[in-house]
């Protein structure tokens, strides 16, 4: 049986829903991340399962037990802050200490504890800075350590990474994943960075306006997104809608116009609704050969850049502009004309 | 949890009714018909009302009172409006010392301000009551002016000053286009604020009077030590009525928060 | 031109402030170590040795400290209270609360004379409901003037503490709870040490004015006398200028030690290490 199960959850703010109809069951040991938009309801989900929100609806149970009214001070969750929320009047020792208090462990109890957790997240020494003598790093530890601390049932963390530095959020992230993988604690995580959630999840929950449209395991979104608007999100940004989608051979024909593409059959393809052609700019060929091959476009250059490793064309075509990444020595110069290949394995067909 | 709040709220109730309890209480007495103050009041009457307008030093002081406010409010923004911006603009030596210097007007208690420049001022200086009465005013006003613009002037962007000198602005010329008009609502503001802090004041002036010359609340209070009838009630209904106009605007110019930060 | 510019502009307000505040004070604190020519403590030992005066400067203390602490009891849960409104509210609990502190304190004390007399709304009240036979004599007593005084400056405590907790985190409240705080232990344990500079600042504010207040004094004390009343009394009615000089001088020092110390003890207080 799943761990944690929102049931038919609905979160309304001024008259205005923000959650309706909601579903989502968790499993035990998971770390799942809630990833999307700002406004897609990830955060107003999160702030439900701590307790800091009431739903209007619905049922929010949690080892099968109804948690939907037990107020958030009895929940036992590890909740870690955006902006760490550390109380500034409190050493390290105290921020940390503070929760297993409440809970009326004696002090070399506290004093075991918080030492341990302090070496977990490597700030062993640290017991008597305050907040404001830490870098951000340090005190998103803390904040961390706080919460794990009192052995919490499940932890949550909302976008606790987005204060930080790029190179510091890629160690701390990778910090987080590896504690909780140690100690096996079920992770609710919230982010609007999508190499954040996909790098460190075993699943992950993309929302938009409300609705999960997608929960899959990392590797599976990447490959196979099921709606344009995941697509778009993950780095998919060719499109190519087709009015038509006929099965034959094993494959999938798809026509608009005077064009047909034929997909290869896989998961990525397999929703029969799915009517619109996604790739990636890397899955994409672009070349100056005549080439046969069905899935082709012709097209004119517009814009070339330089990437590092590719260079990336804007190439214009008479179903739409099409960006493509390609690794070569000499680029193409605008206006030049160039043949644009899709290949029928790398096609995902999206609603 | 609930209840707390409910607790809570009562006490904040019963808090508020104590503080605005006799306000509301006066404002009732000025109406009563009778020579005694007393609540509640035994009819309606505008008979107090119209007294302040035959007490002849009510309105002798009324019009002393918004002369030295007034003048001495346009003094002290001529000597503060330059001082807020000088201390805002610029680093300098000194610049600890002399935020120190503004601000220690509000340091010395008013009643030994007053006693002070009535020692030195009036006795000394050889001035006029009326000299004094205007300088210990804007004494008064000076920090309260140079506080609201300067706290005005720390969000200001002084690079908006250095374009308008690339475009060939001089520097009077560009305080006066486009240094002063953005920091308008908080000089506005700064002027009402000065001008209620100096009109109801008592303690500076309770020493600068002299023959017929004395501010509105002195001769409130004076008429008080002696009467003791409601016409000092409907004064008071007056002047809450100005007060919370006043307050109006200066809400709508910079808000309430000026006075919650400290 | 630059250095030139600023001191202009710092200029005029250094000036007058120098002419017409500074050296009357200074003056006046000077004036008191003279006494028909000769430097003399002649001034304050007169003082210290009068019991009257002690009386009076134990009273004013006294009173001050009453006020002081009847304003932070009755100021913080209203200040706690209004911080957690919503915006609309909030402004018009604000509004209300900074109203009184703009009106004048002739007004405001005059409505508790209204309010104390013999004749008055409380006794009043209280005969007529039966509660007791002749009137409190209330007014003209120190109680009189505390309850002025508190009037006074109870909205200044409420403002500063809004202020104050308005600053707070909200995010430390949720943190507490999410740890298992209920509502009234992350208010002990969070809100309240991190209001305590804050609060000590208000303090510092309620007492030194409650010390160096005339109006209220004078309209409600009656014949007992604090310090501002004692002084403008020497000044003018007995025309002792060498007394009152004297007395404001020792106005002038109470009130800075009042204020290094709180400052001091600030510090130490701070909570955040």
């Amino acid at each position: 049986m799943a761990l944690l199960m929102l049931e038919n959850v609905s979160v309304a703010y001024d008259n205005q829903y923000i959650l309706q109809n909601f579903h989502l069951h968790i499993e035990r040991g998971q770390l799942i991340s809630l990833l999307g938009p700002s406004g897609c309801g990830k955060t107003t989900t999160l702030r439900l399962i701590a307790g800091f929100l009431e739903a209007k609806d619905g049922r929010f149970l949690f080892e099968g037990k109804d948690y939907t009214r037990v107020p958030v001070n009895k929940r036992n969750f590890g909740f870690v802050f955006q902006s760490y929320a550390l109380f500034p009047h409190l050493s390290v020792y105290d921020n940390v200490a503070f929760g297993l208090r409440l809970r009326k462990a004696s002090e070399s109890e506290v004093k075991k504890r918080v030492t341990a957790i302090l070496d977990v997240v490597s700030l062993g020494g640290f017991e008597k800075r305050f907040s404001k003598e830490l870098s951000g790093g340090q005190r998103q530890r803390v904040a961390i350590a706080r919460a794990l601390v009192i052995e919490p049932d499940l932890l949550l963390f909302d976008e606790p990474l987005s204060n930080l530095d790029a190179n510091l959020r890629i160690n701390m992230r990778v910090e987080i994943r590896r504690i909780q993988q140690e100690l096996g604690i079920t992770t609710v995580y919230v982010s609007h960075d999508q190499e954040e959630c996909f790098s460190i999840s075993d699943q992950v929950a993309i929302m938009n306006k409300g609705v999960i449209e997608q929960l899959d395991a990392p590797a599976t979104i990447f490959k196979y997104p099921k709606t344009e608007f995941i697509a778009r999100f993950i780095g998919f940004t060719n499109f190519i809608a087709f009015g038509e989608r006929t099965e034959q051979n094993g494959q999938i024909i798809l026509r608009t116009g005077n064009h047909t593409f034929v997909a290869a059959n896989h998961p990525g393809t397999a929703n029969p609704s799915g009517k619109k052609c996604a790739l990636r700019p890397d899955d994409l060929l672009v070349t100056t050969e005549d080439a046969q091959d069905v899935n082709r476009l012709q097209g004119i250059v517009k814009v070339s850049t330089f990437l590092g490793r590719s260079y990336q064309y804007v190439v214009e075509t008479e179903l739409g502009d099409f960006t493509v990444n390609q690794e070569m020595e000499t680029p193409y110069r605008s206006g030049q004309k160039v043949n644009l290949l899709f290949p029928k394995d790398k096609m995902v067909l999206v609603d | 949890m609930q209840e707390k709040n409910r607790g809570l709220a009562l006490f904040t109730l019963l808090v508020f009714l104590f503080l605005l309890g006799p306000l509301l209480i006066i404002s009732f007495t000025s109406f009563e018909p009778g020579t005694v103050l007393k609540f509640p009041p035994e009819g309606f009457s505008w008979r107090w009302y119209e007294n302040i307008l035959e007490v002849e030093m009510f309105m002798t002081t009324f019009k002393t009172s918004m002369f030295v406010s007034l003048a001495g409010n346009l003094l002290a923004l001529a000597l503060g409006i330059p001082a807020a911006y000088a201390l805002s603009r610029f680093q300098f030596k000194g610049k600890a010392a002399l935020n120190a210097i503004f601000i220690s007007p509000v340091l010395i208690p008013g009643i030994v301000m007053g006693f002070a420049m009535l020692k030195y001022v009036i006795i000394v200086y050889d001035l006029p009551i009326y000299a004094g009465l205007l300088a210990g005013h804007t004494v008064l006003m000076l920090p309260f002016i140079i506080r609201v613009v300067a706290s005005s002037l720390a969000n200001f962007d002084f690079a908006v000053e250095e374009a308008a000198l690339s475009l060939g602005a001089g520097r009077l010329e560009t305080f006066f286009k486009v240094v002063l008009p953005n920091i308008r609502s908080g000089i506005i503001a700064a002027i009402l604020i000065a001008f209620l802090e100096s009109f109801n004041n008592v303690d500076i002036s309770v020493f600068m009077t002299g023959p017929g010359v004395s501010t509105l609340p002195i001769q409130m209070l004076t008429y008080v030590e002696n009467n003791f009838d409601p016409t000092i009630a409907a004064i008071s209904v007056l002047l809450m009525i100005v007060t919370a106009i006043l307050m109006f605007i200066i809400e709508r110019l910079i808000g309430l928060s000026y006075f919650t930060k400290r | 031109m630059k250095n030139k510019g600023l001191y202009l502009l710092l200029l005029p307000g250094v000036l007058f402030l120098t002419l017409f505040m500074i050296i009357p004070i200074v003056l006046t604190i000077a004036s008191t170590f003279f006494h028909e020519g000769s430097f003399t403590f002649a001034g304050y030992r007169q003082f210290l040795t009068d019991p009257y005066f002690i009386k009076i400067l134990l009273t004013t203390l006294q009173v001050s400290l009453v006020t002081t602490i009847a304003c932070i009891l009755l100021g913080f849960p209203a200040a706690y209270y209004i911080s957690k409104l919503g915006p609309r509210k909030k402004v018009i609990l604000l509004a209300l609360a900074i109203f009184p502190l703009l009106m004048s304190s002739v007004v405001r004390s005059f409505s508790w004379m209204i309010i104390l007399g013999k004749k008055g709304l409380l006794n009043s009240s209280l005969i007529s409901m039966g509660l007791i036979e002749k009137p409190l004599e209330i007014l003209y007593t120190p109680t009189a003037m505390m309850i002025g005084l508190i009037h006074l400056f109870l909205p200044l405590i409420i403002i500063t503490l809004v202020g104050v907790m308005e600053n707070i985190d909200p995010d430390l409240i949720k943190a507490a709870e999410s740890l298992g705080a209920s509502r009234f232990t992350a208010f002990r344990k969070v809100i309240v040490p991190l209001s305590v500079p804050g609060l000590i600042v208000g303090s510092i504010l309620v007492f030194v004015g409650s010390l160096t207040a005339y109006t209220t004094p004078a309209l409600l004390g009656g014949k007992q006398r604090v310090i501002s009343t004692f002084l403008y009394q020497n000044a003018i009615t007995l025309n002792d200028w060498h007394r009152a000089s004297v007395i404001a001088t020792i106005m002038i020092v109470i009130t800075l030690a009042v204020i290094f110390l709180m400052n001091k003890l600030a510090t130490k207080l701070n909570p955040k290490g």
